[in-house]
């Protein structure tokens, strides 16, 4: 098949979430292979990758790449629809830790031709690619700098796809559609407040605000955006990009650029369990028309369509008692006995389900045994459980495959796992509406559950580092990685001193363990100079004072790169501060380490004004130490001296 | 041997190929429009043909047949498809009795001879083994000169329905609808186009009829019972054609069929031949869109989370609700639809 290269449309899809969310769910199946509503996640976006006119598809594996690949070589013996339009290729990477990695890789590896599409293996769409790619080239033509055109979908602000993720604050040039701000909030956040810079209203005559926007984890972007993330090391996420790209628009020479999806398209992005319901009641209710819950099967047309949006397989049985009510989802050889009653609730394929069974808004994967007289609310069951008779199972229970649950058992947001039920976590407070279709009273729902709690900590983590959490640093413990970097920044100085290394390849080492670990500059300032007053050396020997002298000699260069302006001045004296106070080796020395910078010339005295104003103000333990009193007590003798003397 | 009793033939992975090609092309909407389905389907079909190693009426039958069901269970709102290949089997099945005829020394047609040839009518596949490529060939190009000439030969029968000075309505947005109207203009009739479910192709098809010199008035859907009375006809564009002489049309048909005949307004069908389906059954057949239409998706907000909201693609207008289906071979009452179908197709083809 000879195939015009050029014209191709390319799209990448990552095939990770670099999160925890679907813990302990998807930690031995790659989340491309979670069923929503039925099929494999994957089959989604190949579907509408392959409706919307794309011919070269790069999935981008983490991991658990040999069974995407396998999955995807089956699909392909099976003639699904998308593997005759589309090229489809596996790459697979166990190094990479974020999307940024993902990208920097791809860079590497040249795979990209011209314009292509970026999304995430979760993002369940029906839009038509092509012609939103066609729309970023125009836009492109008219900016040369564009890199990135992101699509949102508006949605109600009481939308659970909001409600349930973080939501975003856009602002935008309403003529060119230009990104020009953009902010993410923490979900569920408190904020009432937006602070909108003012010279973005000043600058553009139309400013767009939208607050109630669904991000769809999908963009169009230009060839330069795998050269940016390996540009700038820090670049972690889709978000890091965002904000890089518009704190940096100059030097970057880019600009990013928004689309909104309009009325009869849809696209959503599984994040959590939340919105994985969202999602899954969506694809119920037609919303993602043409793709459906038959997305990647060549044969359409097996289920039959019941009244309230019941769908169930043409080879499911059902016994003449049992009732469904609304909203549900029954695979191929499933069997449903006398009397049970299922509501708002996905069944996977050739499972059982007992007589009197209750069955309410849960997600029911493949192979499950149910026996009779159970409950089943608000839960996940992943493949291959047997739930014995009578249990009661609900308030967002998660049990993993293989799991047997014995007779009578009742079970509370509890999580499951493994065949012997080795480890049951159980819910410190395990609320009612964690995993439910739609929570009435939206106060008391939500982020109670762990699934959320566990993978709301872990973002925030890789947020920490992000300018807008402005937790100044001294009175909050120090997160993990900057713990990590404090360190190696203490092992490279006190390896570069003893022996005698080149300051230039000092400052090259602390460089990069910056981009590794993500440090802000004004951390960096921080923590180097804490990690000069914390070298090893120093601890051990008796002359603290006069080793200091020799440290500081040594090091002058490599302060004179960190400690430049005004602030990083601040930034060096606060270490100074925090080092003092942590340090036993330098206890009530406080006074003379400032007067060795003072005479380095690495501190000037107007900031040491200034700092010792804030220390008295804050009280801090050391503003009274007799060697700091007598410090400054000699700089102003000494400035009034010089005074005098002018 | 008959053929419904014959095993499922298995195609060859490249026609697999090609149906897949097939498939995917009306998926992602390269191939649009029922007249051009059918066309690229009689291209396949015909492909399949010319390519089958054994051209045995059997053999071809299978193939098609087989093509046609991997066709079916892919795309099963495209009826279109379907019929086409039901056309194709007919075809085959015609040629095959030609040649067994022929070996019996034809003369002159008599009553006895009708009465034994229904027998070879009552098609028997496997006696004749001859290469049916060369005969068929002429067959498919006879139907694909049919399928390029059916909108043009129905738009030709306009003149003839719409006069001068006439209120005609038409629902929604077709193409075959269009031409036909346009193909009337000069006869200074009035239009009122209601709009469908896809506003905007509606108002676009308004704009164009206007710019043809049509005087188009549009008015929504709601208001159709109110302007009925005064209307002379109506004409709408159909999905299918179906045996009974009921249509499978654009959800919000029936309300507008419903009307003219409480108005005692008739109702013209237009339908292409190869809209003509041998199915009675259509509760399965509707199927769902996206329910923007009725509720969009900025709307949906949590406390809107109970409602299901639908949005019907088809709507079924009954029998008794068509005056007149208008065919390029000309118009034909609804109860001789069922006629229509046993010429076109053959009795073993209607479900495959």
């Amino acid at each position: 098949m000879d195939i015009d290269k050029e014209n191709v449309v390319q799209a990448v899809v990552i095939m990770d979430t670099f999160n925890g969310h679907f813990s302990p769910i998807c930690d031995n199946k790659p989340m491309g292979l979670l069923p929503v509503a039925g099929v494999p996640l994957i089959n989604y976006i190949l579907e509408s990758l392959s409706n919307g006119g794309v011919g070269e598809v790069i999935l981008f594996c983490c991991k658990y790449g040999q069974k995407i690949k396998d999955y995807i070589r089956k699909c392909i013996e099976d003639k699904a629809v998308w593997s005759v339009s589309m090229d489809v290729q596996v790459m697979m990477s166990d190094t990479c830790q974020t999307m940024g990695d993902v990208m920097r890789e791809i860079d590497a590896a040249g795979l990209i031709r011209g314009n292509f599409i970026l999304a995430g293996v979760n993002s369940v769409t029906n839009i038509n690619f092509a012609s939103l790619l066609e729309q970023h080239k125009q836009t492109c033509k008219k900016d040369k700098g564009a890199a990135m055109t992101l699509v949102y979908k508006k949605l109600a602000w009481e939308h659970p796809l909001i409600s349930a993720d973080k939501p975003i604050f856009l602002a935008a040039d309403a003529n060119t559609n230009k990104v020009l701000m953009h902010q993410k909030y923490k979900q569920k956040s408190t904020e009432k407040t937006i602070s909108l810079p003012l010279e973005i209203v000043l600058n553009h005559s139309e400013v767009k605000l939208h607050h109630n926007l669904a991000d769809a984890s999908i963009a169009l972007c230009s060839p330069s955006v795998p050269p940016l993330f390996s540009d700038n090391f820090d670049f972690q996420t889709r978000d890091d990009f965002i904000h890089g790209i518009l704190i940096n628009e100059e030097i970057l020479a880019s600009s990013l650029y928004y689309t909104l999806l309009k009325g009869h398209q849809y696209a959503a992005t599984v994040t959590n369990w939340k919105t994985y319901q969202t999602v899954c009641r969506d694809v119920l209710h037609n919303w993602t028309y043409p793709i459906t819950f038959e997305a990647g099967t060549f044969n359409q047309n097996n289920y039959i369509t019941m009244c309230n949006h019941i769908f169930r397989a043409k080879s499911s049985t059902l016994s003449r008692s049992c009732s469904l009510e609304e909203d549900v989802l029954i695979g191929a050889n499933t069997q449903i006995n006398d009397n049970t009653i299922i509501s708002k609730s996905m069944i996977g394929k050739n499972c059982v389900i007992g007589n009197n069974v209750t069955i309410k808004g849960s997600h029911i994967m493949n192979n499950v045994v149910i026996k009779d007289n159970c409950t089943v609310v608000h839960s996940f069951i992943d493949d291959n459980c047997v739930i014995e008779e009578k249990c009661i199972i609900e308030n967002g229970t998660m049990i993993a495959s293989n799991v047997v649950v014995e007779a009578g058992s009742h079970l509370k947001g509890n999580i499951l796992e493994s065949t012997e039920v080795e480890r049951e976590k159980t819910l410190m407070k395990s609320t009612s509406e964690s995993t439910e279709w739609e929570n009435e009273s939206s106060g008391s729902g939500g982020d109670d559950f762990i699934g959320f709690e566990k993978s709301w900590s872990d973002s925030q983590s890789c947020y920490s580092s992000d300018g807008s959490d402005e937790s100044s640093l001294p009175d909050s413990p120090v997160p993990e990685d900057t713990n990590i970097f404090l360190q190696e920044v203490i092992d490279s100085l006190a390896r570069g001193y003893e022996e005698k290394l080149k300051n230039d390849y000092l400052i090259l080492e602390i460089n990069s363990s910056r981009y590794a670990y993500n440090i802000q500059l004004h951390e960096v300032n921080f923590f180097v100079v804490r990690a000069l007053l914390s070298i090893p050396v120093l601890a051990e020997n008796k002359n603290v004072v006069n080793t200091m002298k020799d440290i500081l000699k040594y090091f002058r260069p490599v302060l004179a790169n960190y400690i430049k302006t005004k602030s990083s001045i601040m930034d060096c004296l606060r270490a100074v501060e925090d080092s003092c106070i942590k340090c036993e080796w330098l206890d009530g020395k406080a006074g003379q380490i400032l007067h060795l910078l003072y005479e380095a010339d690495v501190v000037d005295e107007d900031s040491l004004l200034e700092w010792h104003q804030d220390l008295q103000e804050n009280e801090s333990p050391i503003a009274n130490q007799p060697s700091l009193v007598k410090f400054f007590d000699w700089l102003e003798e000494a400035s009034e001296e010089s005074d005098e003397s002018d | 041997m008959s053929l419904t009793e014959g095993p499922v033939k298995e195609l060859d992975d490249k026609f697999v190929d090609l149906i897949g090609k097939f498939v995917s092309d009306i998926k992602t909407g390269k191939l649009k429009g029922s007249n051009n389905v059918a066309l690229a389907m009689v291209t396949l079909l015909e492909t399949i043909i010319s390519d089958s190693q054994n051209a045995t009426a059997y053999e071809l039958c299978g193939a098609v047949r087989a093509a046609g069901r991997r066709v079916i269970s892919a795309l099963p709102h495209e009826l279109v498809a379907a019929n086409v290949a039901r056309r194709m089997l007919r075809a085959i099945r015609d040629e095959n009795r030609a040649h067994a005829n022929q070996s019996v020394e034809a003369s002159g047609e008599s009553l006895q001879r009708l009465v034994l040839a229904a027998g070879a009518r009552r098609a028997t596949l496997g006696s004749a083994q001859q290469d049916l490529r060369e005969p068929l060939r002429d067959q498919i190009a006879e139907l694909r000169g049919e399928l390029e000439s059916s909108i043009s030969s129905i738009c030709g029968q306009a003149k003839e329905h719409v006069n001068g000075d006439e209120l005609i309505l038409t629902y929604g947005a077709s193409a075959i609808a269009e031409r036909f109207l346009r193909a009337a203009a000069h006869r200074k009739y009035k239009l009122i186009l209601a709009e469908g479910a896809e506003q905007s192709e509606s108002h676009a098809m308004a704009n164009r009829l206007s710019a043809a010199g049509v005087s188009v008035t549009v008015i929504s859907s709601a208001s159709i019972y109110a302007v009925m009375s005064r209307v002379n006809k109506v004409v709408i564009s159909v999905k299918a054609a179906m045996g009974g002489g009921a249509v499978l049309a654009e959800a919000g048909l029936h309300a507008v069929t419903q009307a003219a005949r409480h108005y005692c307004v008739p109702v013209l069908a237009l339908a292409p031949l190869y809209k003509l389906s041998p199915v009675h059954d259509v509760s399965h057949f509707n199927a769902y869109a996206a329910p923007h239409t009725a509720l969009p998706y900025e709307r949906h907000e949590l406390a809107t989370d109970n409602m299901h909201v639908y949005a019907p693609m088809y709507d079924f207008a009954p029998p008794d609700h068509i005056t007149l289906f208008i065919t390029n071979l000309g118009g034909s009452s609804p109860s001789y639809m069922y006629r229509m179908l046993s010429e076109l197709y053959d009795l073993n083809d209607y479900v495959f």
